[in-house]
């Protein structure tokens, strides 16, 4: 006899990336590399206008202290030296303090917010109420006949972090898949178990109004996922997910 | 009685032999005799005429001749150093290298060698592995409905042009005011 389909519940889920701000630390051999190649441009240049001018100044300063003060240059005309520009732009570069790279949040690893790990991608994750038990999962919501799979994944991310979120789905496609069967207390002939298609989608807008996210909520990097998430969907999250 | 007399210079009225017995007319006759006889304002036109037509065609055989000489190639700004870098005293003067410095430079590239062919296959492997992982999710889906895969491997109009701006050295300070200045375009737009 031909098995009738077995009826799998669908899940649409959605996972919400921000993207990094900063750019990740160089390793050693690109930072070995990046010095080489400075060297060798040096190498192979010539001098700027600006090099020459010093140089030029160099030799008048030597000249002049060689043959005590005895040319024509007036001391009373300030002359700038190139030397003094190039102290002048330094000291305004000391002065200009730029935003730290590791923020307040990395320091007490606060991982709520979305201000940590600035170099790194950063996932939602959401804890769900999964038959009896509270997981730590991606945002998920069922499928309702009449709506294509995205639209369930927007729908569960609409429901955690509220309407007005920018975000770019990328693509009609989902990304991965996680099948489960349900527990055999409640496996029922048209109720065997779900699938929960997973949607990637990139984060537009820097901040989240803190006020729309009504449950438990955090931001996590790839390595940090394998602290919340069971070892299953984790394998199957990380197959969709680059570093 | 009137006479009507056309002054315009297509048509002239046939200058006509004083009539008899009208002295009235014979003013507006000593009139038309002084102005330019008949002949000549025609002869103005037609050397006129001549001459302008002579020089339309000169203007478009010169037209014609410039359009047949080759366009002339637009000079490339970057491949032409200027002369004022062509200086001798511009050349820098650094010590040569030594031995170690060569050979420490001569191994640091096959190490990046090394180090960027791995970056390259663990590319290749991670977009490998998503690109799989994603046809598992779509064969799924498609023993699931064949509708929900149909709109699933639907093209995403909106996607591209898909705009982002790179990831910076710091993060944006908050409340800073970048100084003023203002940006003058002096590059030579050629036309051919």
């Amino acid at each position: 006899t031909a098995a009738a389909p077995r009826p799998w519940r669908l899940f649409g889920a959605m996972c919400l990336l921000r993207l990094p701000r900063i750019t990740q630390p160089l390793e050693k051999e690109e930072e070995e590399m990046a010095a080489l190649m400075g060297q060798i441009e040096l190498e192979k240049s010539q001098y700027s206008d600006h090099e020459i001018r010093k140089l030029e100044e160099e030799e008048k300063l030597r000249r002049r202290k060689e043959s005590m003060y005895d040319d024509d240059e007036a001391p009373g005309k300030t002359v700038i030296m190139a030397q003094d520009l190039e102290d002048k732009w330094e000291q305004k570069l000391l002065r200009f303090k730029p935003a730290p790279r590791i923020t307040d949040a990395d320091k007490n690893n606060n991982r709520t917010s979305l201000n940590r790990k600035l170099d790194r991608n950063l996932m939602l994750l959401v804890k769900q109420k999964i038959g009896n038990q509270e997981l730590w999962l991606l945002p998920q919501v069922e499928w309702q006949p009449g709506e294509t799979l995205r639209s369930t994944a927007e729908r569960a991310m609409a429901t955690f972090l509220g309407d007005h979120i920018q975000a770019k789905i990328l693509g009609n496609a989902p990304y991965g898949i996680y099948k489960y069967k349900f527990p055999r207390a409640i496996r029922t002939e048209d109720n065997v178990g779900a699938k929960v298609f997973f949607f990637k989608a990139f984060l537009q807008s820097d901040d989240l109004p803190q006020a729309e996210l009504k449950k438990d909520y955090l931001w996590v990097t790839k390595d940090e996922l394998g602290d919340y998430l069971k070892s299953e969907y984790l394998k199957k999250v990380n197959r969709f997910l680059l570093d | 009685l009137t006479l009507c007399l056309p002054y315009s210079s297509s048509s002239w009225l046939p200058q006509a032999a004083p009539s008899r017995g009208s002295h009235w007319q014979t003013s507006l006759l000593t009139v038309r005799a002084s102005l330019p006889a008949r002949a000549q304002p025609k002869k103005k036109k037609k050397v006129d005429v001549k001459k302008e037509q002579a020089q339309k065609d000169r203007m478009k055989k010169k037209i014609r001749k410039l359009e047949k000489a080759a366009p002339e190639m637009i000079p490339i700004e970057d491949f032409i150093t200027p002369l004022k870098y062509s200086d001798s005293n511009r050349v820098r003067s650094l010590p040569p290298l030594s031995f170690e410095e060569t050979e420490r430079r001569v191994l640091l590239m096959k190490k990046w060698c090394l180090f960027k062919q791995n970056q390259d296959k663990a590319e290749k492997a991670a977009i490998q592995a998503l690109v799989e992982a994603q046809q598992e999710a779509l064969k799924e889906l498609r023993l699931e409905s064949e509708e929900l895969y149909q709109a699933a491997i639907r093209r995403d109009e909106g996607l591209f042009p898909f705009e982002r701006d790179g990831p910076d050295y710091t993060p944006p300070l908050p409340g800073y005011d970048p100084p003023e200045g203002k940006c003058v375009d002096i590059t030579k737009v050629y036309t051919q």
